[in-house]
Parts: structure tokens; C-alpha cells; sequence
């Protein structure tokens, strides 16, 4: 059996409304350490340019000196890329343009500890 | 030291239950094993929750992971278990320091100072604290308290979008050069130039994230950091406006103050203003 210890993070997120995949990857590498996609869709891909683009926000921010970076999204017409970092790990949803951020938002920030703890138990 | 580290482990891995991570997670954070130091800490205070030391050594191991914002929360959650320890007081009055708070920065400095025990290094912080007061309450930080003659200056350019001191906005070109506005950090300078090449960078990056998943090009990005909110649209001709404001605007202010300062600089732009 396969262990999917991120697993009530994940679906909880994917069951949001216009959520097409929630992942949890890996922010050093861009790579996928466990994820729930929808069908068709390229969950190795997404992982790694999601956790580049965060991986840079959250450089950048730090060179600023505006310190650690907690919750991004990215905006464009066709969709959305929300993340929010936990260790070395990064919680990355993709979302159609409709999807209600602000809960999205929420639950991302809730799932940090999580993340947080079994990260730590995972590495 | 890392002898330390071997006896501590043992004695915890003899006695789950004991109190010993405390020290294990301290060595662990002077060797730089922030991990691992994490992972002992939490795993304590899984079975500790109320150990307020265990709390105390949790914020220390976020300050030294760069998360300022969960060690100060990690020091109140100290102070509510054990009113006025003197670590959490020290270090809460870092944090504000660090984020630019100084007055609170202060507070809890003078709090620790009055614990009594006669520390150089707070009384010494407290100095410090006062100087950058000082420093910051002569400078002229309000870009909207314009001095008389500078309508036509480009570093003013949204002064009058912005309503309060907290926001500032920057107009970078194609090579995150600043075209106009300002950037003020906490200590009346203005870092534009700094905080744009840096955070110029984050395109690339966005417009490679939304190529490769057909998203159409980005047309805003915000991150909430432990200081600020910094959202960032593109502009005419490759450019990019960034707008940073304090972290206590509500999101839904920033998308439109960002509009707002997108407008003015689209304007400015085509020459008409």
C-alpha cells in the first residue's frame, strides 16, 4: 500500500470549488512528493514551475528584506497558482479563474502546520 | 558538542517522555541543525504542550530558519504559559526590531530590563532601539507630505493613490531599473532600486509558470511576507509595478490599490500626466 501522508491536506483542498489539482512538493528539487489532480493534467510540470516560482518569490523577498514569505498567488486569465511554503516543502493549488480565494486562502494557511509536522516526520 | 548531542540523544531515546529535547534541540540549533532541531522540538512538545522552555526553544529555531513572524508567536504562546520570561521578552523585542516595530520593540525590551537581572546586551538593545527611533522620527517618511516643488518628480508619481504611510509603490523597466516612485523602508530610506532588481527577477519565473500551463499571461502576483503584502502587475513595455504595503491591509485594499497605481502609471506612461 502506498502511504499518502498528505492525503487529507490534499483532498480537503481539492474538493474546493474550481480547485483542478493540489500538490505538495518539493521546494528545493520542483518535485512531486504527493498530489491530487485532476484527470489529464500534468502534475510533474505544474510541481516544478509552481515551486520555482515560489522558490523565487521567496528569495527575492528575503534579498528585499521583507522577510519570509508565507501565502502567494499568481493571477492570470485562464487560471490561478496559489502556494504557501512549510519547510522545504511547498503547497501548491492550481485553480480556475472562479475559484473563492480567499477560502482557499484559509485552508492553505491552516495546512501549514501539518505540513510542517509531517514534512519534518518525512525527512 | 557534538558529544552533547550523542549523550542527550541517547538519554531522550531511554526516556521518550523526558524533558531532554529541550537541550538536544538547543545543541542541534548551535551545530545549524535546524531540521533536526525542529523535528526534536515538535515531537517534545507533542508531549510537552504546555512546557514553556520547549516553546521558547520552537521560536528560537524559527528566528534562525528566517520565520520571524512564528517565533514571535511562539514567545507569546511562552508568555501566556510563563508571564514574563525573560527570553520571550528579549526575544519579542528582537522581532519588532527586526520588522521595524519600534516601539513595541522597546516595550518588550523594557519589560526584560525590568526582570531585574542587570543584562548588558538588553540594556545595550535598548539603546539601540532608541537610536533608530530617533533616527527614524527626523526623517520625513510620508510620501504624501510632499515638500513644495516636487509634483513633477517621478519618485512622487503615486504618493497621492496611496493613503497611508505603510504603502509605497515602484515602477521598474524591463531590467527592473526603477522608473518611478519610491520604496521606504522602515528606516526612511529609499531602498527602490534594491527591493526592484530583486523582485524583478519573480517574472520569469511567473511568465514561465504560466506559458508551460496555458494560463494566458500573469496579470498579478501578491505574497504575503512576515513584513508586508507585496502585489506586482506588469506594465507598458515589459515594465512592472510593485506595491508593498503593511501586512494589516486587508488583501481585497491591496487589488485595488494596485489598480489604482497600475491606472497612474499607464497614464504617466503615455504622457498624459
Amino acid at each position: 500500500m502506498i502511504a499518502r501522508p498528505f492525503a487529507s491536506i490534499l483532498d480537503g483542498l481539492i474538493r474546493q470549488r474550481w480547485v483542478t489539482a493540489a500538490l505538495v512538493v518539493s521546494e528545493r528539487d520542483g518535485i512531486v512528493v504527493e498530489s491530487n489532480l485532476q484527470i489529464g493534467q500534468s502534475g510533474d510540470r505544474m510541481a516544478a514551475l509552481a515551486a520555482s516560482l515560489y522558490r523565487k518569490a521567496r528569495l527575492s523577498a528575503s534579498a528585499a528584506g521583507l522577510g519570509a514569505v508565507s501565502f502567494m498567488q499568481l493571477e492570470a486569465p485562464a487560471g490561478r497558482i496559489c502556494a504557501v511554503g512549510g519547510g522545504d516543502l511547498v503547497l501548491v493549488v492550481v485553480a480556475e479563474p472562479a475559484v473563492n480565494v480567499g477560502l482557499v486562502r484559509v485552508e492553505m494557511l491552516r495546512a501549514v502546520g501539518e505540513l510542517l509536522a509531517i514534512g519534518g516526520e518525512a525527512a | 558538542m557534538a558529544d552533547d548531542v550523542r549523550r542527550l540523544s541517547e538519554e531522550l531515546a531511554r526516556d521518550p517522555g523526558s524533558r531532554v529535547f529541550v537541550p538536544l534541540g538547543e545543541a542541534l540549533r548551535r551545530q545549524g541543525q535546524l531540521d533536526l532541531a525542529l523535528k526534536f522540538t515538535l515531537r517534545g512538545l507533542e508531549r510537552h504542550p504546555h512546557f514553556a522552555d520547549g516553546h521558547d526553544l520552537l521560536a528560537r529555531v524559527s528566528v534562525d530558519r528566517g520565520e520571524l513572524q512564528k517565533a514571535f508567536d511562539e514567545w507569546d504562546m511562552v508568555l501566556r504559559l510563563a508571564p514574563g520570561h525573560l527570553g520571550a521578552l528579549k526575544g519579542m523585542g528582537f522581532v519588532c526590531f527586526q520588522q521595524g516595530r519600534l516601539a513595541q520593540a522597546e516595550e518588550y525590551l523594557s519589560a526584560a530590563a525590568a526582570q531585574g537581572d542587570g543584562d548588558e546586551q538588553v540594556a545595550s538593545a535598548i539603546e539601540h532601539v532608541r537610536e533608530a527611533r530617533r533616527d527614524r522620527a527626523e526623517r520625513p517618511r510620508d510620501p504624501s507630505r510632499l515638500p513644495t516643488g516636487t509634483a513633477h518628480d517621478p519618485r512622487f508619481l503615486f504618493a497621492d493613490v496611496l493613503s497611508e504611510a505603510e504603502q509605497t509603490a515602484l515602477l521598474l523597466d524591463r531590467d527592473g531599473l526603477v522608473l518611478a516612485g519610491a520604496y521606504v523602508a522602515w528606516d526612511g530610506r529609499d531602498v527602490g532600486q534594491e527591493v526592484g532588481a530583486e523582485l524583478s527577477g519573480v517574472t520569469d519565473a511567473a511568465r514561465r509558470a504560466t506559458t508551460h500551463l496555458s494560463l494566458g499571461e500573469w496579470s498579478s502576483i501578491v505574497f504575503e511576507t512576515e513584513v508586508a503584502v507585496v502585489a506586482m502587475t506588469p506594465s507598458t513595455n515589459d515594465g512592472l509595478l510593485v506595491l508593498a504595503t503593511s501586512r494589516a491591509t486587508p488583501l481585497g485594499l491591496v487589488r485595488r490599490l494596485l489598480d489604482r497605481c497600475a491606472e497612474r502609471a499607464r497614464r504617466w506612461q503615455g504622457g498624459r500626466i
